[in-house]
């Protein structure tokens, strides 16, 4: 197993390698001047070729990959042109926001998206089945920023018992900062949770046609208990790969959610930065990314050994 | 009797001493904040603040920050007057060639050390350096020195009418003080410290880019005497922090005022105007009376509009009142306008402009004339299309059909705002990266000036993006900087004006203004002040 992970580790280089050297080109490549940007709308073409010169963007391309790449092999991830701060420095700032949003997500998704899932396989058929079906149908179809807004409409607005928008840090109290995130969590949430329980169910209502579930109800076993104990063990395997995948989508969904829900997170760092072709936080922020979305899979591949004893590396 | 356990002791003494702490610490706690969320305004700015630096960059976020946290020698009153701001005695030689600068008492840095005239001198130098006012000015400067530790001099090689209205100015960038060493950084540099001698300080630790900015009342800013009025007059702080929330979503901002999360919104979009007007507490009022004037660069460096008639052809083709209601949409808000230097404005005359009075018919039909005699060709123009910024994503595409209606031939080049800047900047032919036209709005206080905006110059391949070129405008220029007085200047704008119609210099698409939207339930004494929001005089209710 160690050895295992150790070669997965190892070959997170050259995959972080393309994803720096695909981010670069395709960043100097598109049309956009973060001088020009900077300068302002009413700056000259002396002052916009001034700043150009300063921020040593009008070195060959080669030479500021070379540049850039040597840097971040020694964890340097630049400066942003903008703010004149560290990039390091701007991404721990905006981490908290997006880790929290991120795991009280995943926490609301799981919960109910597999107790949904559970409960439609073990009704299949009837109507509860078919409202929890319907119900991830939606969940897939309704654009975040759509469900955010109406959430916003109802429980900040006409009901008032949360807020519109922000995100109270941790140190300010648990419950200031979970009142903060209820909104946005549920809003991100729904769609994963309409692909987890969809999973959920398709999985478990194969389990369930297995001899040893038969065998399990035959002993006289408790419903529950076969569709916990015996059932939902044996239908995690995709489960959690569907999970694997979902924090890619996670990611995505991020973005629009800090941004409707006003939390200063990672994804609107980014989107930001875009916006104004802050080249060295884009590129920071993607290597980062790409490294967590490696480090994902690799950890879901770790948890099937443990689901599944035959599942050995 | 109830038998005494370990449980219960524990239980009751972290009772009691719950008891004991609690309440204290939540009422000292509470009383703290709420006495200071009680003197705290939260706005959401039309932008974010990215640049710290106000001379680096013409952003106007960074003209705001600056606004806070820096103070000027001048500054411009609500009826655009330049009065004296950082400078008590002051006065000008007899022959109009050495202005002297007496700082007032009392002025210091955020840091406690006193402002001296050498800050102010090492201050002047690099925002001339920047500024396109101040570099026209400095043409006319021999030097600028300390006569002594509060007395700044200009000395003029000859007689330079605009030395309080380059420094008063409050269009980007400002003339604003800093401490002499954070002033000798390059002009091309962005400086690293933030010290100014304003009425705000700057909470360098709370500032997260693209999130939060924070500002404290300075405690030792000495307003001046008179009521404040612009950015000039007494900037007295009656608020102990204000707290600048960036928040891309208008929705949200617009959500987050009605439910009273923040107390101000600068630009809330035209469409939830009639939300906000209707929504509790919530007043709306327009702040910056010269609002925005809309215009559309032609490039004068390739055909078709390297021809005099093809660019008539193109002013006549473009329908003011179409663009306005397309992406303006309410009339209460917008006017057509046949001034390139602001209707409303002391400079706003509209010679020359008679064609806009004409039917859209008559115009077209003159329009496809002129465009017939120009030798057209038929290539197709090149038209810049930000899609990302509403106005200008309905401008461009009013513009194109605009041209269209006339026999141009329009392609549109649709990119974000980024790709725009940068495109505009190339000067090669439309089918080698260049372009056509391109649409962009200035502040209706920097249009008023013929010299404090670089695009109102027409010094061809020095001009701003669009290259014009044209020695008489350049000369009506010089001669409207040296004319000693406002009517005097008024009549050399007239001839300014019509020139700039006979020769396209660019095309005016009409001006607007935006209500800023607040909580009148919780906030009072907002300044009307062109191209800044001012947070002194602004006071809790």
């Amino acid at each position: 197993m160690t050895a295992y992970i150790v070669r997965r580790l190892l070959a997170t280089i050259p995959v972080m390698a393309i994803v720096g050297v695909f981010v670069f080109m395709l960043l100097h490549l598109t049309p956009g001047d973060p001088a020009a940007i900077i300068a302002g709308d009413n700056a000259t073409e002396q002052n916009i070729a001034a700043i150009r010169t300063r921020l040593g963007l009008d070195r060959p391309l080669y030479e500021q990959f070379v540049t850039w790449a040597w840097n971040t092999l020694r964890g340097d991830l630049g400066i942003s042109m903008f703010s004149n701060m560290s990039v390091t420095k701007l991404v721990l700032q905006r981490a908290e926001p997006t880790i929290a949003l991120t795991i009280t997500t995943l926490i609301v998704a799981i919960t109910i998206a597999v107790s949904i899932g559970v409960l439609a396989a073990a009704r299949a058929g009837t109507l509860v089945d078919r409202a929890v079906m319907g119900f991830a149908v939606m969940g897939f179809s309704v654009p975040v920023f759509v469900v955010g807004y109406l959430l916003v409409y109802l429980f900040a607005m006409k009901l008032r018992w949360l807020p519109v928008q922000g995100y109270v840090p941790i140190e300010q109290g648990l419950w200031p900062c979970l009142r903060n995130l209820i909104l946005p969590s549920v809003a991100l949430g729904l769609a994963y949770v309409a692909l987890i329980a969809r999973i959920t169910r398709a999985s478990m209502l194969e389990v369930l046609a297995e001899d040893y579930i038969r065998t399990a109800n035959a002993k006289g076993v408790a419903p529950p208990g076969v569709l916990l104990r015996h059932a939902l063990k044996n239908a995690a395997v995709p489960i959690v790969t569907v999970i694997g995948i979902g924090v890619a989508l996670l990611i995505s969904g991020v973005v629009i959610t800090e941004s409707v829900f006003n939390i200063p997170g990672v994804g609107r760092l980014v989107v930001d930065a875009i916006a104004r072709r802050d080249y060295p936080i884009i590129q920071g922020v993607m290597i980062i990314f790409s490294g967590i979305y490696v480090l994902v899979n690799l950890a879901v591949d770790i948890v099937y050994t443990f689901l599944d004893p035959r599942i050995r590396y | 009797m109830s038998k005494i356990t370990r449980r219960s002791l524990v239980k009751g003494a972290l009772t009691a001493g719950a008891a004991a702490a609690l309440p204290t610490g939540i009422a000292i706690h509470s009383g703290r904040a709420s006495a200071q969320a009680a003197r705290t305004v939260r706005m959401v700015p039309h932008g974010d603040l990215r640049v710290l630096d106000p001379i680096w960059t013409t952003a106007n976020m960074s003209a705001y920050h600056g606004a806070m946290i820096y103070d000027t020698l001048f500054g411009y009153d609500g009826n655009l007057a330049p009065q004296p701001q950082m400078v008590g005695r002051h006065g000008i030689s007899d022959d109009k060639k050495t202005y002297t600068f007496e700082l007032r008492d009392g002025l210091k840095w955020h840091d406690g050390t006193d402002v001296t005239a050498r800050d102010c001198v090492a201050s002047l130098r690099r925002w001339a350096a920047r500024d396109g006012a101040g570099q026209h000015m400095m043409k006319s400067v021999v030097d600028i020195s300390a006569a002594d530790a509060k007395t700044v001099k200009i000395a003029l090689k000859e007689p330079y009418g605009l030395v309080y209205e380059a420094l008063a100015k409050t269009s980007t960038p400002l003339c604003y003080m800093m401490q002499e060493k954070i002033a000798e950084t390059d002009p091309n540099q962005q400086i690293t410290k933030h010290v100014g001698s304003g009425p705000f300080k700057f909470v360098d630790g709370e500032y997260v880019p693209g999130s939060k900015v924070v500002y404290d009342r300075n405690p030792a800013y000495v307003p001046r005497a008179e009521p404040a009025s612009g950015i000039a007059g007494g900037k007295r702080v009656m608020l102990d922090r204000v707290i600048w929330n960036i928040m891309p979503d208008a929705q949200t901002a617009a959500a987050a005022l009605m439910s009273g999360e923040i107390e101000f919104f600068e630009v809330p979009p035209i469409d939830i105007l009639g939300t906000l007007e209707t929504a509790r507490g919530v007043k709306l009022e327009v702040l910056n009376k010269l609002g925005n004037v809309g215009y559309c660069r032609l490039n004068h460096l390739h055909p078709p509009f390297n021809n005099v008639k093809a660019r008539k052809a193109a002013q006549l083709a473009v329908n003011q009142e179409d663009f306005l209601r397309a992406a303006i949409g309410n009339a209460k808000y917008y006017q057509t306008c046949g001034s390139h230097f602001t209707c409303g404005s002391p400079m706003g005359v509209e010679d020359g402009s008679d064609f806009l009075k004409l039917p859209m018919a008559q115009r077209q039909a003159m329009a496809r004339e002129l465009l017939k005699e120009s030798g057209y060709d038929g290539k197709p123009l090149v038209v810049l299309h930000a899609t990302d910024i509403h106005v200008m994503n309905q401008a461009a595409q009013v513009i194109a059909q605009n041209l269209r209606q006339v026999g141009f031939q329009v392609t549109l080049a649709s990119s974000d705002w980024g790709g725009v800047v940068t495109r505009r900047s190339n000067k090669n032919a439309p089918d080698q990266g260049g372009w056509n036209v391109f649409f962009t709005w200035g502040g209706g206080n920097a249009t008023s000036s013929p010299i404090n905006l670089f695009g109102h110059a027409a010094n061809g391949q020095n001009a701003w993006f669009g290259w014009p070129e044209n020695a008489l405008h350049e000369q009506l220029r010089t001669e409207w900087a040296g004319a000693p007085t406002l009517e005097a200047r008024r009549a050399v704008i007239a001839r300014m004006n019509r020139n700039m119609i006979d020769y396209v210099h660019d095309i005016k698409t009409g001006q607007w203004v935006g209500p800023v939207a607040y909580r009148a339930d919780r906030m009072k004494g907002m300044l009307a002040v062109p191209e800044v929001v001012p947070w002194w005089n602004v006071e809790r209710v």
